[in-house]
């Protein structure tokens, strides 16, 4: 196979400008850095690190308390088996107070003591937080607010439909279906703090994603191969014809007929890949952490790669995204035994993979001396009904809900406790939306959530609310978990 | 209000413009054109670009404010202003949705503008004044808009319009101010059904027109040309009718009495799910390659495409499949005797009625398995509410969607503009008390060792033994077409309390099919299914952006199939394939077509190719082993990731409000993957496709472009020769000079080698283009 891209970067080493790299740049980007007051940019490094538990994680499963609410947590979800034993539990004191206990596979560590390590570390070094129920809101909601629902003003577009419900998690924009991720426009907004690079701010290992789309910055998608490899244009023909090479009849076309717009987009994401591949193509760095050899496992340790080149990239400030799919449990979401790391049911054993693999990320980071500098945080679809949904006793699941917990990761993170509000887990609590089902009001919204981390990442204060819609609503537009 | 508004706007242009349109007209020279008819917006002199555009209500010339008082619409203030245009081709009858019309500013956005009137000038037959509202994005001193408007597909020309300023802008395009196709007159509107009879006539359809329809209606152009000269010769309408009738591979009902088979899926043995340990015999790798992995049915899927002659079953089939989802990794890890009753059940229906495609997949035990009806229960006192998954599933993406649509396929909106659901959690938790107490029919004997161990995933799910699974309360559903009220499901009641147990399980069992008739009634007679179930489709065969003309002209033919037939998929397929905004040789408006899906990309090119018969390859493209092309591109075929399918239905272009679903996996690294399969196909094995690999590609696939080689002497004639095959003639001079270029300055001593290498490059550009790849 011939080595296009060493032999191209070889050629033109010296004779490509840095005009000719800006040219190739995704134009709209630029413009946007002009025309906007943006800040200077930045001397430090910073990354937010967003790892999407695709299909909505059962969050009632994942913290538990384990006081005396134990008991009505047992009541709803114990006779059908969906029930975490409180033996099982991990414990946790948070600093908010109350007792509570992780999913044993958020550390399968702990009961299986030669397996990799999960997240009790990181929480004992007060590095994680729990944000506890929070979801898509159009303003603070209660559950009589939103079973009345005056004016309209109360329900989100499309509440428990997987479609619409990842893309208020991902877009903030919970009124009707968003068209931006708030990554993407915090990314529109903050791409000065980077200056002039080649790679754009975003960057996926798990695919195209809405998260990272803004309204004028795109993101790269790249696989988890070395990164010599993930963007690679082979050609075997004549080396005239290589389609790499500047001018070449390949890149030439992409110019054309722009104003035909699904060929302009189609365009527009091979020059994206074009440009990257410019600067991607580097010897994989060290890797201190053993990270695991899952899916998730694969992508941070990508993620981990291109942090540890950051200043080779010439990055001040980036966005990943990763992905873990299967997390739709209407069935089969546990085991009898549910400290079993591979063999906990299907939200067990993804949980043992999140875990793990984003511990490895942590150590990595550690390593790299670039954990203050590295924010790691889960988003999900929704939480799941707290009563179970009926399909035979040895299949149990749950259904489709609303607010959820997520988790907060790094050194910046002050962790060690519960940020908002856990919900109250019965049947027709206060937090149930009225159902009876415990789809949990949220108390903490989306748009708080994500201006927590964009402001630590750099987005201007003045700029919060217009990257995050609703948050002028909300008293609280910082939630305090990171210093 | 609004209606008001606009009826006030229609009759003031009406008296006002009248001297414009005689000053326009007579500075164009009318000609006759036999081709495609494009609209032809008037500008107010023959030797300027600007258009004839006035202020829809005050009348006022241009520049154009953003809003505009007294505009008749207090809560909706934003300006409209009407343009004058002729060559309209409208069908008779057809609303205004079926134009559409954009803008361009001097930074190439492409702002979409709202048609919301189109209507004749008075006294003056075929020439037609539009009112577009400006869109809320556009800010106030933009200056100079190109305004464009299209109809089926056809752009018109682009005329200056200025917005808070005269002048700046877009430069003019090439050719501004074409002269009118068709003289201004009382132009013949056909009906719809008049312009799907003139393609009775073989004749009628040219060359190219009939090349995008195989493009919409099979995998692909043939090599030889046999599906084409056929289709030339007896036209659309009687190919549509012999692809109809055109009988799948398998059929055979006697098999088992439960299942008729009739399907390009042949019968799958019914293995078990853990196969046995000793004594039997071990399954080796071919044992599991074959009855544990989906590598026999993506295979099949594979050779079906490139081989059989029953294209349009196919594609209409994996459109179903696209939108009807069931993945093979939850079906036991991709078994295929558990997955290939699903696709036979999709083939069985794709040109059946809509009706019983949704009746015999939500009782398909693959379905039941990936989305939780079977086994659905409510096990009174441990679990008292059933598994929500399949009721929303199957309203979300099977049959209604969820908003509520207006018969061409619009939201509807609500007094303060926002969609309408078209269900709520209730229905949800109603539909989803019908689904209970269905389970897999009685095991089915296992070929391994001959007992009754393979849980039976073939037959379909029928009523359980267990009494306590069911639930034989009442329930309310939906209003559907056929009564104002919501369809109501009365309980059981006695029938299902009193007697022996056996009478009352009977009453269950029959309660529980009654039910989920009731149910999918309810759903096949919702008013939304026609249009969201024709949006499906014309989205995967022909175009990501339909005008709300053409999907309500779909969901017409949906709703009555010309004999009271709701549901007819014939009629369906019929009209959207025969539907003006479908046919035509060129398409210029600068939304229109989709991307090629990665196995539509890679058919097509195989097909136009060569490998279009058993011998020439062994269809192992997508399959799982020993490498899987297609999911290097995005499609790992009968595996998408959830049930949202391969890409999102409603993924949008980013950067725009366009529909543009198959870029939903199109990134950075698809991308590159694209073009590295066409380097992998037409180049790195010398141009003779994929190699054999060990026994899991026993043959490999073959292509031959011998044909094109031949004319590589003279490279315009090779890249001709290549935008005739690929891209129905559309290549632009531009794209097609700089592969000419690119081809020509290939030179090699030894001719043989130049002329390959010539041919592969040329191939490589034309397959791996945006211009390709986007299906027009």
């Amino acid at each position: 196979m011939t080595k296009t891209r060493r032999q191209f970067l070889r050629d033109t080493a010296c004779g490509l400008t840095a005009a000719a790299m800006v040219n190739s740049l995704d134009r709209l980007s630029i413009v946007n850095a002009m025309v906007q007051q943006q800040p200077e940019v930045a001397s430090d490094y910073k990354a937010l690190v967003c790892v999407f538990l695709s299909g909505g994680s059962d969050c009632n499963n994942m913290v538990v308390p384990v006081d005396a609410e134990y008991a009505s947590y047992n009541t709803v979800r114990g006779p059908s088996g969906l029930a975490i034993p409180q033996s099982a539990l991990l414990p946790i004191n948070p600093a908010s107070g109350r007792q509570f206990g992780l999913h044993p596979n958020l550390s399968p560590e702990v009961a299986t003591p030669a397996q990799a390590a999960g997240l009790l570390g990181p929480w004992n070094q007060g590095k994680l937080a729990i944000l506890a129920n929070y979801g898509s809101l159009l303003r603070p909601t209660t559950k009589a607010q939103y079973q009345s629902n005056v004016g309209g003003a109360f329900r989100p577009y499309q509440l428990f439909s997987h479609s619409d419900q990842v893309n208020q998690q991902m877009s903030s924009i919970v009124n009707t279906t968003g068209q931006t991720g708030w990554g993407g426009r915090v990314a529109d907004n903050t791409g000065s703090l980077n200056g002039v690079t080649i790679l754009p701010m975003s960057l996926s290992v798990a695919g195209g994603n809405l998260f990272e789309t803004g309204a004028s910055t795109r993101q790269i998608a790249i696989g988890t191969g070395s990164l010599a490899s993930v963007l690679s244009l082979s050609w075997n023909g004549p080396a005239s014809a290589n389609p790499f090479t500047n001018g070449s009849g390949f890149r030439q076309l992409l110019g054309f007929d722009r104003g035909q717009t699904l060929i302009r987009g189609a365009s527009d994401t091979t020059n994206t890949a074009l440009s990257a591949d410019l600067i991607l193509n580097q010897p994989d760095p060290t890797i201190t952490a053993t990270f695991p050899g899952t899916g998730l496992g694969n992508q941070l340790k990508q993620v981990a790669k291109l942090i540890k080149i950051k200043d080779t990239l010439g990055m001040k400030r980036q966005i990943f995204f990763c992905s873990l799919g299967g997390f739709d449990t209407h069935t089969n979401e546990t085991a009898t035994d549910p400290t079993q790391p591979n063999n906990a049911g299907a939200q067990g054993n993804l949980l043992t993979q999140f875990s793990q693999a984003a511990r490895a990320f942590y150590d990595e980071m550690g390593a790299q001396g670039n954990s203050n500098s590295v924010t790691l945080f889960t988003i999900s679809d929704f939480g799941r009904t707290f009563q179970p949904s009926g399909t035979g006793a040895t299949a149990v699941g749950s259904d489709h809900a609303w607010g959820s917990h997520a988790f907060i990761m790094g050194g910046a993170v002050l962790g060690g406790t519960l940020y908002g509000a856990y919900p109250t887990l019965a049947l027709n609590s206060p937090d149930d939306d009225g159902g009876n089902r415990g789809r949990w009001v949220p108390t903490t919204s989306i748009d708080q959530y994500g201006a927590t981390l964009a402001a630590w990442y750099g987005l201007p204060a003045n700029l919060l609310t217009t990257v995050f819609p609703n948050l002028s609503k909300f008293p609280t537009q910082n939630l305090g978990f990171l210093g | 209000m609004k209606i008001r508004a606009l009826a006030l706007r229609k009759r003031l242009a009406s008296l006002c413009c009248a001297s414009f349109a005689v000053l326009v007209c007579a500075a164009s020279s009318p000609s006759f054109a036999a081709s495609a008819i494009a609209p032809s917006l008037f500008t107010v002199s023959s030797s300027s670009t600007r258009a004839v555009a006035l202020e829809s209500v005050s009348m006022l010339a241009e520049p154009f404010s953003l809003t505009s008082e007294g505009n008749f619409s207090p809560a909706d203030p934003r300006t409209r202003i009407t343009v004058f245009c002729t060559n309209l081709d409208f069908l008779s009858g057809e609303p205004a949705s079926a134009l559409t019309a954009d803008a361009q500013d001097a930074a190439g956005t492409i702002y979409p503008l709202k048609v919301e009137y189109v209507g004749t000038v008075p006294n003056f037959d075929g020439i037609y004044m539009v009112v577009v509202r400006l869109n809320d994005l556009m800010s106030a001193n933009l200056g100079d808009v190109l305004v464009r408007l299209n109809l089926h597909g056809i752009a018109s020309n682009r005329a200056r319009v200025a917005i808070g300023q005269i002048g700046g802008g877009p430069a003019d395009d090439s050719a501004p101010n074409p002269a009118p196709a068709t003289p201004p007159g009382a132009a013949t509107q056909l009906t719809l059904a008049q312009y799907q009879a003139q393609y009775n006539a073989p004749a009628f359809a040219s060359d190219n027109d009939l090349k995008r329809f195989l493009e919409q209606s099979s995998w692909g152009q043939r090599g030889d040309d046999s599906d084409f000269n056929h289709l030339r010769a007896i036209g659309i309408p009687a190919y549509i009718n012999e692809q109809f009738n055109t009988a799948p591979q398998f059929v055979d009902s006697s098999t088992d009495p439960k299942f008729a088979l009739s399907s390009d899926y042949p019968f799958s043995p019914s293995y078990p799910q853990f196969y046995p340990g000793a004594p039997a015999p071990a399954c080796d790798a071919n044992c599991t390659r074959d009855f544990y992995t989906l590598y026999p049915l993506q295979k099949q899927f594979m050779l079906n495409a490139l081989t059989q002659p029953d294209q349009l079953r196919q594609r209409v089939g994996f459109t179903f499949h696209k939108f009807i989802v069931v993945g093979g990794q939850q079906l036991n890890n991709n078994q295929p005797f558990w997955f290939a009753p699903y696709l036979q059940t999709i083939d069985r229906n794709s040109f059946g009625n809509f009706r019983q495609m949704l009746f015999e997949v939500s009782l398909n035990p693959g379905m039941g398995e990936y989305l939780n009806m079977r086994g659905n229960s409510v096990i009174s006192l441990v679990n008292p509410t059933p598994n929500e998954n399949y009721a929303r599933e199957i309203m979300q993406l099977f049959s209604i969607g969820v908003d509520t649509l207006n018969q061409d396929g619009t939201p509807l909106l609500d007094a303060q503009g926002n969609r309408v659901p078209t269900y709520d959690q209730t229905s949800i938790t109603n539909l989803a008390r019908v689904f209970t107490g269905w389970d897999l029919d009685a095991n089915k004997i296992s070929p391994v060792d001959g007992t009754s161990t393979s849980a039976n995933y073939q037959d379909p799910m029928v009523p359980n033994v267990n009494r306590n699974r069911y639930d034989t309360n009442q329930k309310t559903l939906l209003i559907d077409i056929r009564s104002p009220n919501p369809v109501v499901i009365p309980a059981c009641g006695s029938p299902c309390t009193t007697g022996t147990s056996a009478q009352m399980l009977a009453a269950d069992q029959a309660y529980a099919t009654t039910s989920l008739n009731s149910a999918i009634d309810n759903l096949f007679f919702h008013p939304n299914t026609g249009p969201y179930v024709c949006i499906q489709m014309i989205h995967q065969l022909v175009t990501s952006n339909p005008s709300p003309a053409y999907v309500g002209r779909c969901a017409a033919a949906f709703a009555n199939n010309g004999s009271g037939v709701r549901g007819d998929m014939k009629a369906v397929i019929t009209t959207i394939l025969l539907d003006p905004e479908a046919r035509g040789d060129v398409k210029t408006d600068p939304n229109y077509g989709h991307l090629r899906e990665p196995v539509l990309l890679m058919t097509h090119l195989l097909r136009a190719f060569n490998a279009t018969d058993a011998s020439k390859t062994d269809g192992v493209l997508v399959s799982n082993s020993p490498s899987n092309f297609s999911n290097n591109l995005g499609q790992n075929v009968f595996n998408p990731p959830t049930v949202f399918s391969y890409f999102p239905a409603d993924f949008n272009l980013p950067g725009t409000n366009l529909f543009a679903p198959e870029f939903g996996i199109l990134d950075t690294s698809s991308s590159y993957a694209r073009a590295n399969f066409m380097n992998t196909l037409f180049v790195a094995n010398s141009g003779n496709g994929i190699p054999v690999s060990g026994t899991n590609r026993p043959q490999g696939t073959q292509i031959s472009f011998a044909s094109f080689q031949a004319l590589s002497t003279t490279p315009q004639q090779l890249v001709d020769a290549l935008n005739a095959r690929l891209m129905h003639g559309t290549m632009s001079t531009q794209m097609n000079a700089s592969i000419v270029a690119a081809v020509t300055a290939i030179t090699n001593a030894n001719a043989t080698t130049q002329a390959l290498q010539r041919t592969q490059t040329a191939i490589y550009l034309v397959a791996s283009s945006s211009q390709y790849q986007v299906e027009r």
